[in-house]
Protein backbone atom coordinates (compact mmCIF):
# COMPACT_ATOMS: atom_id res chain seq x y z
CA UNK A 1 0.00 0.00 0.00
CA UNK A 2 1.29 3.29 -1.06
CA UNK A 3 1.98 5.96 1.93
CA UNK A 4 0.41 9.29 2.07
CA UNK A 5 3.03 11.42 0.93
CA UNK A 6 3.46 9.30 -2.62
CA UNK A 7 0.09 9.53 -3.51
CA UNK A 8 -0.48 13.55 -3.02
CA UNK A 9 2.79 13.72 -5.08
CA UNK A 10 1.11 11.37 -7.74
CA UNK A 11 -2.18 13.30 -7.89
CA UNK A 12 -0.26 16.40 -7.96
CA UNK A 13 1.59 15.05 -11.11
CA UNK A 14 -1.39 14.16 -13.07
CA UNK A 15 -2.85 17.42 -12.11
CA UNK A 16 0.15 19.84 -13.66
CA UNK A 17 -0.45 20.78 -16.87
CA UNK A 18 2.19 20.04 -19.78
CA UNK A 19 3.83 23.20 -18.98
CA UNK A 20 3.60 23.00 -14.95
CA UNK A 21 5.51 19.64 -15.79
CA UNK A 22 7.85 21.51 -18.09
CA UNK A 23 8.83 24.46 -15.66
CA UNK A 24 9.19 22.19 -12.50
CA UNK A 25 11.64 19.87 -14.65
CA UNK A 26 13.65 22.88 -15.98
CA UNK A 27 13.42 23.86 -12.05
CA UNK A 28 14.62 20.47 -11.06
CA UNK A 29 17.29 20.35 -13.54
CA UNK A 30 18.80 23.75 -12.42
CA UNK A 31 18.24 24.04 -8.65
CA UNK A 32 19.69 20.73 -7.37
CA UNK A 33 19.24 20.03 -3.62
CA UNK A 34 22.73 21.95 -3.02
CA UNK A 35 22.50 24.98 -5.05
CA UNK A 36 26.22 26.28 -5.54
CA UNK A 37 27.46 28.88 -7.65
CA UNK A 38 26.43 26.92 -10.81
CA UNK A 39 22.97 26.70 -10.32
CA UNK A 40 20.61 28.81 -12.98
CA UNK A 41 18.09 31.20 -11.20
CA UNK A 42 14.56 30.67 -13.27
CA UNK A 43 12.03 33.45 -13.09
CA UNK A 44 8.64 31.76 -13.75
CA UNK A 45 6.25 34.31 -15.45
CA UNK A 46 8.29 37.50 -14.03
CA UNK A 47 10.74 39.24 -15.50
CA UNK A 48 11.36 42.23 -13.01
CA UNK A 49 14.21 40.82 -11.13
CA UNK A 50 17.34 40.32 -12.70
CA UNK A 51 19.61 38.00 -10.74
CA UNK A 52 22.87 39.14 -10.44
CA UNK A 53 24.77 35.83 -11.43
CA UNK A 54 27.04 34.29 -14.42
CA UNK A 55 23.72 32.75 -15.62
CA UNK A 56 20.19 33.31 -15.45
CA UNK A 57 16.96 31.77 -17.14
CA UNK A 58 13.39 32.65 -17.59
CA UNK A 59 10.65 30.99 -18.64
CA UNK A 60 7.31 32.28 -19.23
CA UNK A 61 4.46 31.33 -20.71
CA UNK A 62 3.31 34.08 -23.76
CA UNK A 63 -0.09 33.46 -25.10
CA UNK A 64 -2.65 31.24 -26.63
CA UNK A 65 -1.17 29.80 -30.35
CA UNK A 66 -3.71 27.73 -30.98
CA UNK A 67 -7.33 25.92 -29.49
CA UNK A 68 -9.37 23.19 -30.54
CA UNK A 69 -12.91 24.05 -30.00
CA UNK A 70 -16.32 21.59 -30.61
CA UNK A 71 -19.63 21.45 -28.76
CA UNK A 72 -19.61 24.81 -28.07
CA UNK A 73 -16.59 24.46 -25.71
CA UNK A 74 -13.01 24.84 -26.07
CA UNK A 75 -12.03 20.97 -25.77
CA UNK A 76 -7.52 22.17 -25.52
CA UNK A 77 -5.50 24.82 -26.26
CA UNK A 78 -1.94 25.12 -27.41
CA UNK A 79 0.41 28.00 -25.45
CA UNK A 80 3.06 29.90 -26.93
CA UNK A 81 6.47 29.83 -24.38
CA UNK A 82 9.82 30.58 -24.49
CA UNK A 83 13.08 30.15 -22.29
CA UNK A 84 15.47 32.48 -22.31
CA UNK A 85 19.21 31.75 -20.94
CA UNK A 86 21.21 34.36 -20.76
CA UNK A 87 25.10 33.77 -19.80
CA UNK A 88 28.14 35.86 -19.41
CA UNK A 89 29.91 32.10 -21.36
CA UNK A 90 30.09 31.85 -25.09
CA UNK A 91 29.18 28.40 -24.58
CA UNK A 92 26.42 28.92 -22.10
CA UNK A 93 28.23 27.12 -19.39
CA UNK A 94 26.15 23.73 -20.22
CA UNK A 95 22.92 25.04 -19.53
CA UNK A 96 22.02 25.04 -23.53
CA UNK A 97 22.29 21.24 -23.59
CA UNK A 98 20.45 20.64 -20.96
CA UNK A 99 17.70 22.90 -21.67
CA UNK A 100 17.29 21.23 -25.16
CA UNK A 101 17.50 18.23 -23.69
CA UNK A 102 14.57 19.30 -21.17
CA UNK A 103 12.54 21.00 -24.47
CA UNK A 104 12.67 17.38 -26.19
CA UNK A 105 11.50 15.79 -23.38
CA UNK A 106 8.47 17.66 -23.01
CA UNK A 107 7.75 19.24 -26.35
CA UNK A 108 8.97 16.97 -28.89
CA UNK A 109 9.54 18.72 -31.84
CA UNK A 110 7.48 22.04 -31.34
CA UNK A 111 10.34 23.86 -30.44
CA UNK A 112 12.90 25.90 -31.55
CA UNK A 113 16.18 28.26 -31.00
CA UNK A 114 14.10 31.23 -31.98
CA UNK A 115 17.10 33.99 -31.13
CA UNK A 116 20.76 33.88 -30.29
CA UNK A 117 22.11 37.92 -29.44
CA UNK A 118 25.34 39.46 -28.10
CA UNK A 119 24.25 42.09 -25.62
CA UNK A 120 26.87 44.26 -26.25
CA UNK A 121 26.43 46.35 -23.42
CA UNK A 122 26.36 43.65 -20.86
CA UNK A 123 28.87 41.27 -21.91
CA UNK A 124 26.15 38.85 -21.84
CA UNK A 125 24.77 36.18 -24.85
CA UNK A 126 21.05 35.24 -24.98
CA UNK A 127 19.16 32.42 -26.03
CA UNK A 128 15.69 32.05 -26.66
CA UNK A 129 13.43 28.93 -27.29
CA UNK A 130 10.23 29.23 -28.45
CA UNK A 131 8.06 26.23 -27.42
CA UNK A 132 4.48 25.22 -27.70
CA UNK A 133 2.88 23.58 -25.73
CA UNK A 134 -0.83 21.82 -24.90
CA UNK A 135 -1.80 23.40 -21.09
CA UNK B 1 14.22 40.08 -37.79
CA UNK B 2 11.86 38.47 -40.11
CA UNK B 3 9.13 35.06 -40.04
CA UNK B 4 9.51 32.33 -42.38
CA UNK B 5 6.35 29.79 -42.48
CA UNK B 6 5.46 27.74 -44.53
CA UNK B 7 1.85 26.63 -45.92
CA UNK B 8 0.99 23.35 -45.84
CA UNK B 9 -2.23 21.47 -46.83
CA UNK B 10 -3.35 23.51 -50.14
CA UNK B 11 -3.26 20.47 -52.44
CA UNK B 12 -5.97 21.57 -54.33
CA UNK B 13 -4.52 25.06 -54.81
CA UNK B 14 -0.80 23.36 -55.96
CA UNK B 15 -3.55 21.35 -58.35
CA UNK B 16 -4.65 24.42 -59.92
CA UNK B 17 -1.24 26.39 -60.39
CA UNK B 18 -0.46 23.07 -62.15
CA UNK B 19 -2.88 23.83 -64.16
CA UNK B 20 -1.78 27.49 -65.07
CA UNK B 21 1.69 26.43 -66.91
CA UNK B 22 3.92 29.30 -67.45
CA UNK B 23 1.41 31.75 -65.66
CA UNK B 24 1.62 29.76 -62.55
CA UNK B 25 4.62 31.60 -61.04
CA UNK B 26 2.79 35.33 -61.36
CA UNK B 27 -0.13 33.95 -59.86
CA UNK B 28 1.69 32.23 -57.34
CA UNK B 29 3.93 35.64 -56.74
CA UNK B 30 0.74 37.75 -56.84
CA UNK B 31 -1.18 35.53 -54.09
CA UNK B 32 2.06 35.30 -51.96
CA UNK B 33 1.97 39.21 -51.97
CA UNK B 34 -1.03 39.75 -50.65
CA UNK B 35 -0.85 36.87 -47.94
CA UNK B 36 2.19 38.96 -46.83
CA UNK B 37 0.62 41.96 -46.75
CA UNK B 38 -1.99 40.35 -44.07
CA UNK B 39 0.64 39.38 -42.14
CA UNK B 40 2.84 42.27 -42.07
CA UNK B 41 -0.94 44.39 -40.94
CA UNK B 42 -0.95 41.95 -38.66
CA UNK B 43 2.45 42.03 -36.87
CA UNK B 44 2.11 46.16 -36.96
CA UNK B 45 -1.19 45.45 -35.28
CA UNK B 46 -0.07 43.56 -32.52
CA UNK B 47 2.76 46.34 -32.40
CA UNK B 48 0.76 48.93 -31.57
CA UNK B 49 -0.50 47.09 -28.16
CA UNK B 50 3.21 47.01 -27.43
CA UNK B 51 3.32 48.86 -23.17
CA UNK B 52 5.62 51.59 -22.86
CA UNK B 53 7.05 53.66 -20.28
CA UNK B 54 8.94 57.23 -19.94
CA UNK B 55 12.70 56.34 -20.88
CA UNK B 56 15.00 55.28 -18.52
CA UNK B 57 18.01 53.74 -17.91
CA UNK B 58 17.64 50.70 -16.03
CA UNK B 59 19.87 50.40 -13.33
CA UNK B 60 21.92 47.56 -11.57
CA UNK B 61 19.12 44.70 -11.61
CA UNK B 62 16.69 46.28 -12.84
CA UNK B 63 14.58 46.12 -16.08
CA UNK B 64 12.43 48.22 -18.08
CA UNK B 65 9.85 48.96 -20.97
CA UNK B 66 10.22 50.18 -24.23
CA UNK B 67 10.28 53.50 -24.42
CA UNK B 68 7.39 55.42 -26.51
CA UNK B 69 10.24 56.44 -29.00
CA UNK B 70 11.40 53.07 -29.81
CA UNK B 71 7.40 52.13 -30.62
CA UNK B 72 7.33 54.93 -32.70
CA UNK B 73 9.91 53.56 -34.75
CA UNK B 74 8.57 50.20 -35.41
CA UNK B 75 5.08 51.52 -36.41
CA UNK B 76 6.94 54.56 -38.82
CA UNK B 77 6.00 54.20 -42.21
CA UNK B 78 8.28 52.10 -44.04
CA UNK B 79 9.51 50.25 -40.76
CA UNK B 80 8.05 47.09 -41.90
CA UNK B 81 9.11 45.88 -45.36
CA UNK B 82 7.88 42.85 -47.43
CA UNK B 83 11.35 40.99 -48.77
CA UNK B 84 12.08 41.15 -52.84
CA UNK B 85 10.72 37.62 -53.76
CA UNK B 86 12.79 34.71 -54.23
CA UNK B 87 11.45 32.36 -57.40
CA UNK B 88 13.36 29.07 -57.10
CA UNK B 89 11.73 26.75 -60.21
CA UNK B 90 8.12 26.27 -58.88
CA UNK B 91 8.49 28.06 -55.72
CA UNK B 92 8.26 31.61 -54.58
CA UNK B 93 9.35 32.24 -51.41
CA UNK B 94 9.52 36.06 -48.78
CA UNK B 95 9.80 37.26 -45.96
CA UNK B 96 8.03 39.71 -43.26
CA UNK B 97 10.42 41.91 -41.31
CA UNK B 98 12.20 44.45 -40.36
CA UNK B 99 15.59 43.35 -41.75
CA UNK B 100 16.75 45.77 -43.82
CA UNK B 101 14.63 48.61 -42.17
CA UNK B 102 17.37 50.50 -41.78
CA UNK B 103 18.74 53.13 -39.02
CA UNK B 104 16.15 55.48 -37.00
CA UNK B 105 17.38 57.72 -34.76
CA UNK B 106 16.58 58.11 -30.72
CA UNK B 107 17.19 61.15 -28.34
CA UNK B 108 18.82 58.65 -25.77
CA UNK B 109 22.42 57.25 -25.98
CA UNK B 110 23.10 54.35 -22.97
CA UNK B 111 26.73 54.56 -24.64
CA UNK B 112 26.88 58.03 -22.85
CA UNK B 113 25.39 57.19 -19.39
CA UNK B 114 26.45 56.55 -15.99
CA UNK B 115 24.14 54.75 -15.08
CA UNK B 116 24.47 51.93 -17.82
CA UNK B 117 24.66 48.61 -15.86
CA UNK B 118 27.76 46.21 -16.42
CA UNK B 119 29.15 47.79 -19.50
CA UNK B 120 32.16 44.99 -20.38
CA UNK B 121 34.99 46.29 -22.36
CA UNK B 122 35.34 43.91 -24.89
CA UNK B 123 38.50 43.13 -27.31
CA UNK B 124 38.07 44.09 -30.84
CA UNK B 125 40.83 43.44 -32.82
CA UNK B 126 42.80 43.30 -29.94
CA UNK B 127 42.14 46.92 -29.22
CA UNK B 128 39.57 48.01 -25.92
CA UNK B 129 36.16 48.11 -27.31
CA UNK B 130 34.18 51.58 -26.23
CA UNK B 131 31.90 53.84 -28.49
CA UNK B 132 34.46 56.17 -29.99
CA UNK B 133 36.74 53.20 -30.83
CA UNK B 134 34.21 51.43 -32.74
CA UNK B 135 33.36 54.57 -34.45
CA UNK B 136 36.79 55.49 -35.10
CA UNK B 137 37.24 51.56 -36.80
CA UNK B 138 33.71 52.06 -39.06
CA UNK B 139 35.06 55.54 -40.06
CA UNK B 140 39.07 54.50 -40.70
CA UNK B 141 37.90 51.61 -42.76
CA UNK B 142 35.67 53.25 -45.23
CA UNK B 143 32.79 51.55 -43.64
CA UNK B 144 30.87 54.47 -42.20
CA UNK B 145 27.60 54.59 -45.04
CA UNK B 146 27.66 50.94 -45.10
CA UNK B 147 26.51 51.11 -40.76
CA UNK B 148 24.21 54.29 -41.59
CA UNK B 149 26.66 56.52 -40.29
CA UNK B 150 28.37 59.88 -42.10
CA UNK B 151 31.94 60.41 -41.77
CA UNK B 152 31.41 63.34 -40.64
CA UNK B 153 29.40 62.18 -37.07
CA UNK B 154 30.65 62.77 -34.29
CA UNK B 155 29.61 61.09 -30.99
CA UNK B 156 26.58 61.83 -31.56
CA UNK B 157 26.31 58.95 -34.28
CA UNK B 158 26.00 56.73 -32.05
CA UNK B 159 21.76 58.24 -31.29
CA UNK B 160 21.26 55.59 -34.96
CA UNK B 161 19.80 52.54 -34.04
CA UNK B 162 19.47 49.61 -36.27
CA UNK B 163 15.42 49.13 -36.56
CA UNK B 164 15.99 45.87 -36.77
CA UNK B 165 17.67 45.38 -33.26
CA UNK B 166 15.00 47.50 -31.66
CA UNK B 167 12.04 45.68 -32.93
CA UNK B 168 14.12 42.50 -31.45
CA UNK B 169 14.99 44.13 -28.61
CA UNK B 170 11.34 44.18 -27.85
CA UNK B 171 10.17 40.81 -28.95
CA UNK B 172 12.49 38.72 -27.73
CA UNK B 173 13.66 40.99 -24.33
CA UNK B 174 17.12 42.19 -23.04
CA UNK B 175 18.29 41.30 -19.86
CA UNK B 176 17.58 44.91 -19.21
CA UNK B 177 14.15 44.96 -21.09
CA UNK B 178 11.24 43.10 -20.28
CA UNK B 179 10.07 40.90 -23.54
CA UNK B 180 7.06 41.42 -25.48
CA UNK B 181 6.56 39.05 -28.20
CA UNK B 182 4.76 41.28 -30.73
CA UNK B 183 6.16 39.20 -33.67
CA UNK B 184 5.05 36.10 -32.81
CA UNK B 185 1.76 37.30 -31.28
CA UNK B 186 1.01 39.10 -34.89
CA UNK B 187 2.47 36.27 -36.77
CA UNK B 188 0.34 34.08 -35.39
CA UNK B 189 -2.87 35.84 -35.42
CA UNK B 190 -2.29 36.84 -39.06
CA UNK B 191 -1.41 33.00 -40.52
CA UNK B 192 -5.00 31.39 -41.30
CA UNK B 193 -5.89 34.56 -42.39
CA UNK B 194 -2.99 35.08 -44.51
CA UNK B 195 -3.87 31.35 -45.81
CA UNK B 196 -7.64 32.49 -46.55
CA UNK B 197 -6.15 34.98 -48.74
CA UNK B 198 -3.60 33.40 -50.50
CA UNK B 199 -5.79 30.34 -51.38
CA UNK B 200 -8.84 33.07 -52.43
CA UNK B 201 -6.37 34.92 -54.74
CA UNK B 202 -5.32 31.81 -56.81
CA UNK B 203 -8.59 30.55 -57.06
CA UNK B 204 -10.23 33.98 -58.13
CA UNK B 205 -6.97 34.32 -60.90
CA UNK B 206 -7.07 30.78 -61.81
CA UNK B 207 -10.75 31.48 -62.66
CA UNK B 208 -10.36 34.60 -64.94
CA UNK B 209 -7.55 32.86 -66.53
CA UNK B 210 -9.32 30.11 -67.41
CA UNK B 211 -12.24 31.99 -68.44
CA UNK B 212 -10.27 34.53 -70.56
CA UNK B 213 -8.52 31.19 -72.58
CA UNK B 214 -11.95 29.81 -72.79
CA UNK B 215 -13.33 32.77 -74.08
CA UNK B 216 -10.26 32.79 -76.53
CA UNK B 217 -10.49 29.78 -77.97
CA UNK B 218 -14.49 30.43 -78.85
CA UNK B 219 -13.39 33.51 -80.75
CA UNK B 220 -10.92 31.51 -82.87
Amino acid sequence: MPDEENTNTTQEDEEATEYQKLVNDLKALTQGETPNAHTLPMAEDEWYTRPDTVSYGIVSLDFEADALNGDNTKLSAAHEGSVDLFSMSKSGAGWVEMITDTLKNHCDASWSLNSHTYERDTGLFHWEWVFQIWG
Amino acid sequence: MAITMKFTGMEEISAMLDQLGDQANFVASFALYEGAGVMADSINAAARAIVTEPFRYAGPGQTRLPSPEEKAILLENGSMGIARFDKNGSEVNTSVGYNKSGYADVSWNHMNSAARTNYKAVSFKGKENTASSTLRFIRRSGKAEQYGLSSSMGHGAQNRKPVGVIANAINSGTSFMKKQPFFRIGANNGRRKAEEVIRATVERLFNQIINNNGAGRKSA
